[in-house]
């Protein structure tokens, strides 16, 4: 079995990742990964304005807003990209490439998402920054652009790096529109050996795990040290906390006998 | 400069400020004391309407504060009214002279040099000019506070507020932060001080406002208040504060 699997990547490495680049449109891993960039990185300017309407006193802004969180957080990816995959031609009169309509399911999706994760990033800051903003004279865009909003979404960087990975793994329902990204490229090998679905996917799995756990690992290590820093501790001090880590139970023993 | 006019504030059925009716004129210093949950920091939030009143009238330079205005309209009126708060509220993101250049900048239009060269100055001044680039995280207590009046003062507001400046201090940085409040009294600053620092009631205000359930029941020169005060919650306040010291 390990040797299929040894074959399966030596022979379609290239294929799982970039697809069929530069004779055919841009796939495999390389597509996974833009897609999941595009997707979250025009979906965060997006979110903040969300997360902002929905903050709003005004109900002409928070009530779409809070309808747009609300749908996408109750009906299936799936569903929401078959709305835009078959829903967009007929309204726009055009045929919609399956790329562009993952890219776009996705920005509308991640948005409602992302803004719930900035929302309660700016709810999060302790209520005497805007009052000392306002106290100052700033009006409410002046105080969140410069005052909550640059610590706000600081304090989200690891939330936001989770919601990435998240969005790496909902590429994989892109499958079902053709679009040419990593699962797409496993289920084409899938399709010309026919015999070894277990390999194949096993490789794919092992694949996504890859990138997702790394994403995590440095998810963690970014959560911590913005949760140093927070604590009001800069760089050169991280070591010293590192080092008090070190100090087991055993060595509290020894000290105290 | 703030006139109070039969000021009261209710929390749904609960009356947090009752018929206030007290003055703080130009160049005086007043100190509002009285016991926990007496209204003082209600009382001095209505001053640059942090917090909203129910009836009455409160006079800020000649502007009413609480009138229907425009969102601008208030935002100016706030910028010309400076606040100090118990928990300093420096903006942790950015160096204490960026805090203090912010708002001129922002508010005021100042271009960056003049906001630069103004903050260094009042940063000198409260005696943190070498903790210019300074996070507030790297900071202490007493130099946060400090660094926060400078803050205040960069908008150069007519009068100051302070909501018991020192309460969230360690005793031993709660002295930096009096002379300085002290030093700006000298100066002919109009401040309205919420402390429960009664050696600087003492020695720096023109007046003592004393607080009880949302009124104020008394209002005395220092040497009277400490000397003699009238009501008998005063009475019972200042040598509660006696026995505890």
């Amino acid at each position: 079995m390990l040797i299929n699997i040894y074959h399966i990547i030596a022979d379609n490495w290239l294929l799982l990742l970039i697809g069929q680049f530069p004779n055919g449109p841009l796939g495999g891993i390389a597509a996974t990964l833009l897609l999941s960039i595009l997707g979250i990185g025009l979906a965060f300017p997006l979110s903040i304005l969300v997360a902002l309407a929905r903050l709003s006193p005004w109900p002409v802004l928070s009530w779409p807003a809070t309808a747009l969180v609300y749908v996408m957080r109750g009906v299936p990816l799936l569903m929401i990209i078959f709305w835009v995959y078959f829903l967009l031609p007929l309204l726009i009169g055009r045929i919609v490439p399956g790329f562009l309509a993952m890219v776009c399911t996705l920005v509308v999706y991640e948005a409602a998402f992302l803004s719930e994760i900035v929302r309660a990033g700016i709810q999060a800051l302790p209520k005497g920054q805007m009052d000392a903003a306002r106290a100052l004279g700033h009006s409410h865009l002046s105080a969140m652009r410069y005052i909550i909003l640059p610590q706000a979404l600081y304090n989200m960087i690891p939330s936001i790096l989770s919601q990435f990975v998240s969005t790496i793994k909902e590429t994989t329902l892109g499958y079902v529109i053709n679009v040419p990204e990593l699962t797409f490229a496993a289920s084409q090998i899938n399709n010309q050996l026919l015999t070894q679905p277990f390999e194949v996917f096993f490789v794919l799995a092992s694949i996504y795990f890859a990138v997702c756990w790394t994403l995590t690992q440095l998810t963690n290590w970014l959560e911590r040290r913005i949760a140093a820093k927070r604590a009001g501790r800069g760089a050169s001090e991280l070591l010293v906390v590192d080092g008090v880590a070190v100090i087991k139970p055993e060595t509290v023993q020894e000290v105290r006998q | 400069m703030i006139k109070f006019c039969d000021v009261n504030k209710w929390y749904g059925g609960y009356q947090a400020l009752a018929d206030i009716n007290a003055e703080v004129k130009r160049g005086e210093v007043v100190v509002v004391c009285g016991p926990s949950g007496s209204g003082k920091s209600t009382l001095i939030r209505t001053v640059n309407r942090l917090e909203e009143i129910q009836s009455g009238e409160l006079m800020f330079d000649g502007q009413n504060v609480h009138a229907r205005m425009s969102g601008t309209q208030l935002n100016r009126l706030r910028s010309h009214i400076g606040f100090v708060f118990q928990s300093f509220n420096l903006f942790p993101h950015l160096s204490a002279l960026d805090n203090i250049m912010l708002s001129p900048m922002k508010i005021k239009g100042v271009d960056r040099a003049k906001a630069h060269d103004k903050a260094m100055q009042l940063l000198d001044r409260v005696g943190l000019a070498s903790k210019a680039s300074a996070h507030p995280a790297q900071l202490s207590g007493g130099q946060q506070q400090r660094v926060a009046i400078a803050r205040a003062l960069a908008m150069e507001p007519p009068a100051m507020l302070f909501d018991e400046p020192t309460s969230a201090l360690d005793p031993e940085m709660v002295g930096e932060v009096l002379a300085v409040m002290r030093s700006l009294a000298n100066e002919g600053m109009t401040m309205m001080c919420v402390t429960h620092e009664m050696g600087f009631a003492r020695e720096v205000a023109d007046r003592v406002w004393f607080m009880d359930a949302g009124r104020i029941v008394e209002i005395a020169t220092p040497d009277k208040f400490f000397g003699n005060p009238e009501h008998p919650r005063a009475k019972r306040f200042l040598s509660d504060l006696r026995t505890r010291h």
